[in-house]
């Protein structure tokens, strides 16, 4: 069980990025959504050790994180946002290198861990390729590996299918969703919605360094049930619309706006028909309001 | 017509400049230049001789000297290699060039926006030396006030001599797109602008004077150690014909350097963009129909979104269990896991493929071509020198190599990973030191094991291996261990490379500008710079002075650790 309580975190040119943030997160994949400059990513670095807190505490399973840095990265697997690899070495010699780190002496062990890692995210036929000639594609599939190297307890993967092509990121949903154990907190960082509710058990949306929301992904869209309406309305009156209801989607096709409202529990207009509400409505919604 | 401060040449240029001044670097520069013009002025041979500080053949004296002295050139080809490498590294190419933005405009604005910052340095020297015109200083002659002679020699002779030297460099690092290629070159310059020196020694005054890049021919026919200061502070430099045939030459030359430049620079994997009419305009008019994209399949990225398919068989395959261990022999393991990386990361500098060959043969040049008398045998003889040679090429190496090492990771964006990994900072640390230390230790060597080979084919054996292992032990390795450990904890505390580089070169030309007018103490010289000979290495007070120095290298260190922004509690 990961404990964040009370978090906060102001930059040295006094932007506020983490304001009183909490949260409980069990074992399983936790979903953190947010746009971007919420502020996930600095919780991500606090949890990773990469920053300090201004204030708060982060506690799993009784430790504390902060201040025993050491205890942290022992059991930690972390994927950064923007991150970059030695370019003259290779796939091989890096996870090796990274698992010298994190303190597996036992080389036999050391190799078959490495040579399942690759093989996993699909980087076994490439054993002698630098890593300067790695696709984007390629090195964020390293990235995850490096992540998964020692059996972490707690794994942070932050933006971790951005450059990565469709058919790697069901893979790499799947290497997520088979990876977590009944011990494993996984914290996927994200902006993109699909990723959350195709792998997370419970998510929270963070918005202005401030928690707005925390739940489960069927809460959520719950939470919006018989509120959904859509209609398709000439592009000309779109405006008034917005002015009117609570727009959370416009699409232009064949010349019309197809618009998505919510509205509890009430038709808006006679042009609106109800729709199933979306992951996506809920989160947009609470951006929307919180953003207001 | 067109504004000229709304062209694209202009955004660039501004741009340039602008990035500039957001450095230390350049303030750096400027104080360190500042400096000297006070020390040159103030302590230098004008107030002991009776010469003028602000006469003509002074000032064209001080800027001659400024423009070699000082490592201006090497200074020259840091700012000046790296302008276009360093769009293409921060991945900021491809959106310059996708605007309407000439290669012309872009070459030039970069190239003239850097050398406006790198002038801008290089007159701080010109302006301080200016300014002192004004400030008393006891015995110190002082002509009436003057301005033309320090604006148009500082123009003449740095100004025009730094433009060939940066177009030079601009053409290299813009044309390798590697930076270090550019570094390897600055390197090689002292040597190989001597050597064409003396080469130029034996032509006739016209031909010296206009084949001279730096322009210090230009007045040779003034000995200043041999004429009367009352002559000297009357005399007017003036540049004759064949000077004013090396400016220009110079400037064509530049020019030359720049067009090969446009001509064969190259956007990589796009389009060149040269004229703003070439660009494919969308309008929306013209767009295709779109594709429809019903809410229907919309409705797919929500809750009900693409499932996970069954993993194929691979991809289920169980990682298998390891045993991550701890303590003292793990910490051991995991400093050799780094100390391998990290060296096999310096080895893999493409530099080191000029310096290295560069650094032996330098260090073995006397050995090997000229007349070798031997001290008190042959091998101590061709070990002191090595020795003494190396220990100042060392000294360029290990900042250069620590630097690179030290800011790799932030460089590379590798830090997170490796900062998150459950290895002590002093693994982190003390790798980069050691790799470093590595590899100036095989550096040693090599030049060892070639000034051997060099005295058996001279016939100057028989080879003592004691001797080599004495001066090397007990003088060369120590100092190498205090350097490294000195520039780690330079760039722990400043925390920038190119200050370091400023720092470390302004420190060491003072120091050694101190011991060569004869202030050499151990206490400020670790590194025994001219004070030990083979007769006293072993002698207690040496072997003192070296505990001294590996005593200096684990202060050092721990100052490292302790700025190490890397923290391991709170």
């Amino acid at each position: 069980m990961l404990i964040i309580k009370d978090l906060t975190k102001t930059y040295p040119g006094g932007v506020q990025a983490l304001s009183g943030v909490s949260l409980n997160l069990s074992p399983g994949v936790f979903g953190l959504l947010g746009p971007n400059g919420s502020g996930k990513s600095t919780l991500m670095k606090i949890v990773a050790t990469l920053l300090e807190p201004d204030s708060g505490t982060i506690e799993m399973n009784g430790a504390d994180l902060v201040r025993r840095k050491d205890h942290t990265r022992r059991m930690l697997g972390y994927l950064p946002q923007d991150f970059g690899l030695y370019p003259t070495l290779t796939a091989w010699q890096m996870l090796d290198y990274l698992a010298k780190l994190k303190g597996i002496t036992n080389k036999r062990e050391r190799h078959a861990l490495i040579e399942a890692l690759l093989d996993r995210v699909n980087l076994a036929s490439e054993p002698t390729q630098p890593l300067e000639e790695f696709s984007g594609g390629m090195r964020q599939r390293l990235g995850i590996a490096q992540a998964l190297i020692g059996e972490p307890e707690l794994i942070i993967v932050d933006e971790p299918t951005a450059g990565l092509d469709p058919q790697e990121r069901v893979r790499f949903h799947n290497l997520i969703s088979e990876t977590g154990s009944d011990k494993t907190v996984v914290i996927l960082s994200t902006h993109i919605v699909s990723d959350v509710s195709n792998l997370c058990s419970h998510m929270a949306i963070i918005q202005k360094g401030r928690i707005v929301a925390s739940c489960t992904p069927r809460e959520a869209v719950d939470q919006l049930k018989e509120s959904v309406w859509e209609a398709s309305v000439p592009r000309e009156k779109l405006p008034a619309f917005k002015a009117r209801f609570n727009v959370i989607s416009s699409r232009m096709f064949d010349g019309e706006a197809r618009l998505r409202v919510i509205s509890k529990r009430q038709r808006p207009s006679e042009e609106f028909t109800p729709a199933t509400p979306i992951l996506e409505d809920y989160y947009l919604d609470l951006v929307n309001q919180a953003a207001m | 017509m067109r504004n000229p401060f709304r062209t694209p040449f202009a955004a660039v240029f501004v741009n340039e400049v602008r990035l500039g001044i957001k450095r230390i670097a350049p303030y750096a520069l400027m104080i360190f230049f500042s400096s000297n013009a006070v020390l040159w002025w103030g302590w230098g041979p004008a107030v002991e001789r009776g010469w003028a500080t602000n006469s003509d053949f002074y000032i064209h004296r001080n800027f001659g000297g400024f423009n070699f002295i000082l490592g201006l050139p090497i200074f020259t080809a840091i700012m000046m290699g790296d302008p276009v490498v360093k769009d293409f590294r921060l991945g900021v190419d491809s959106l310059i060039f996708s605007k309407p933005v000439g290669r012309g405009s872009y070459l030039l604005g970069k190239f003239f926006g850097n050398f406006f910052v790198l002038v801008c340095c290089q007159s701080a020297f010109a302006i301080t030396f200016f300014l002192l015109q004004w400030v008393p200083f006891s015995g110190m002659v002082v002509l009436p006030v003057r301005i033309t002679p320090y604006f148009k020699h500082f123009f003449f002779v740095v100004v025009v001599s730094h433009l060939v030297l940066a177009a030079f460099y601009f053409a290299a690092g813009t044309i390798t797109r590697n930076a270090k290629i550019v570094y390897g070159l600055a390197a090689c310059f002292y040597p190989t602008l001597i050597a064409f020196e003396v080469l130029l020694k034996e032509l006739p005054v016209g031909v010296r004077v206009a084949l001279d890049p730096l322009g210090f021919n230009f007045h040779s026919g003034v000995d200043g150690w041999h004429q009367s200061a009352a002559f000297l502070n009357q005399y007017v430099v003036s540049y004759g014909p064949y000077a004013y045939a090396n400016r220009v030459s110079m400037i064509i030359i530049s020019s030359i350097l720049l067009f090969i430049v446009y001509r064969r620079f190259g956007i990589d994997g796009q389009a060149q963009v040269t004229r703003s009419d070439d660009l494919i305009t969308l309008t929306l008019s013209r767009a295709p129909e779109p594709v429809p994209y019903t809410l229907e399949s919309a409705s797919s990225y929500g809750l009900v979104d693409t499932a996970i398919e069954a993993s194929p068989a691979g991809d289920r395959r169980q990682l298998p269990r390891v045993t991550p261990t701890r303590g003292p022999g793990t910490t051991f393991f995991k400093m050799l896991a780094a100390v391998g990386v990290e060296f096999r990361l310096l080895r893999a500098e493409r530099s080191l493929l000029i310096l290295v060959p560069l650094v032996i043969l330098l260090s073995i040049f006397d050995l090997a071509f000229f007349r070798v008398v031997p001290e008190i045998s042959y091998s101590v003889t061709y070990a002191s020198g090595t020795a003494k040679a190396l220990l100042l090429f060392l000294v360029g190496l290990i900042v250069f190599y620590t630097g690179e090492a030290m800011h790799r990771d932030r460089e590379v964006k590798v830090q997170p990973i490796v900062w998150s990994m459950p290895a002590q900072n002093s693994v982190l640390l003390l790798s980069k030191c050691f790799a470093t230390a590595l590899l100036a230790l095989s550096l040693l060597a090599a030049v060892g094991l070639i000034a051997m080979v060099i005295q058996v084919l001279r016939g100057h054996t028989p080879v003592d291996l004691s001797a080599y292992v004495i001066v090397y032990g007990i003088v060369v390795v120590p100092s190498i261990i205090f350097l490294t450990a000195l520039v780690v904890a330079l760039n722990s505390v400043l925390r920038n490379k190119y200050l370091v580089y400023v720092v470390a070169i302004a420190t060491g030309a003072g120091l050694l500008y101190l011991y060569n007018i004869g202030n050499n103490h151990w206490s400020y010289n670790p590194l025994l710079y001219r004070l030990w000979t083979y007769a006293n290495v072993t002698s207690k007070p040496i072997l003192l002075c070296r505990l001294y120095c590996l005593a200096l290298a684990v202060v050092f260190l721990a100052v490292a650790h302790l700025f190490f922004p890397r923290r391991t509690r709170t």
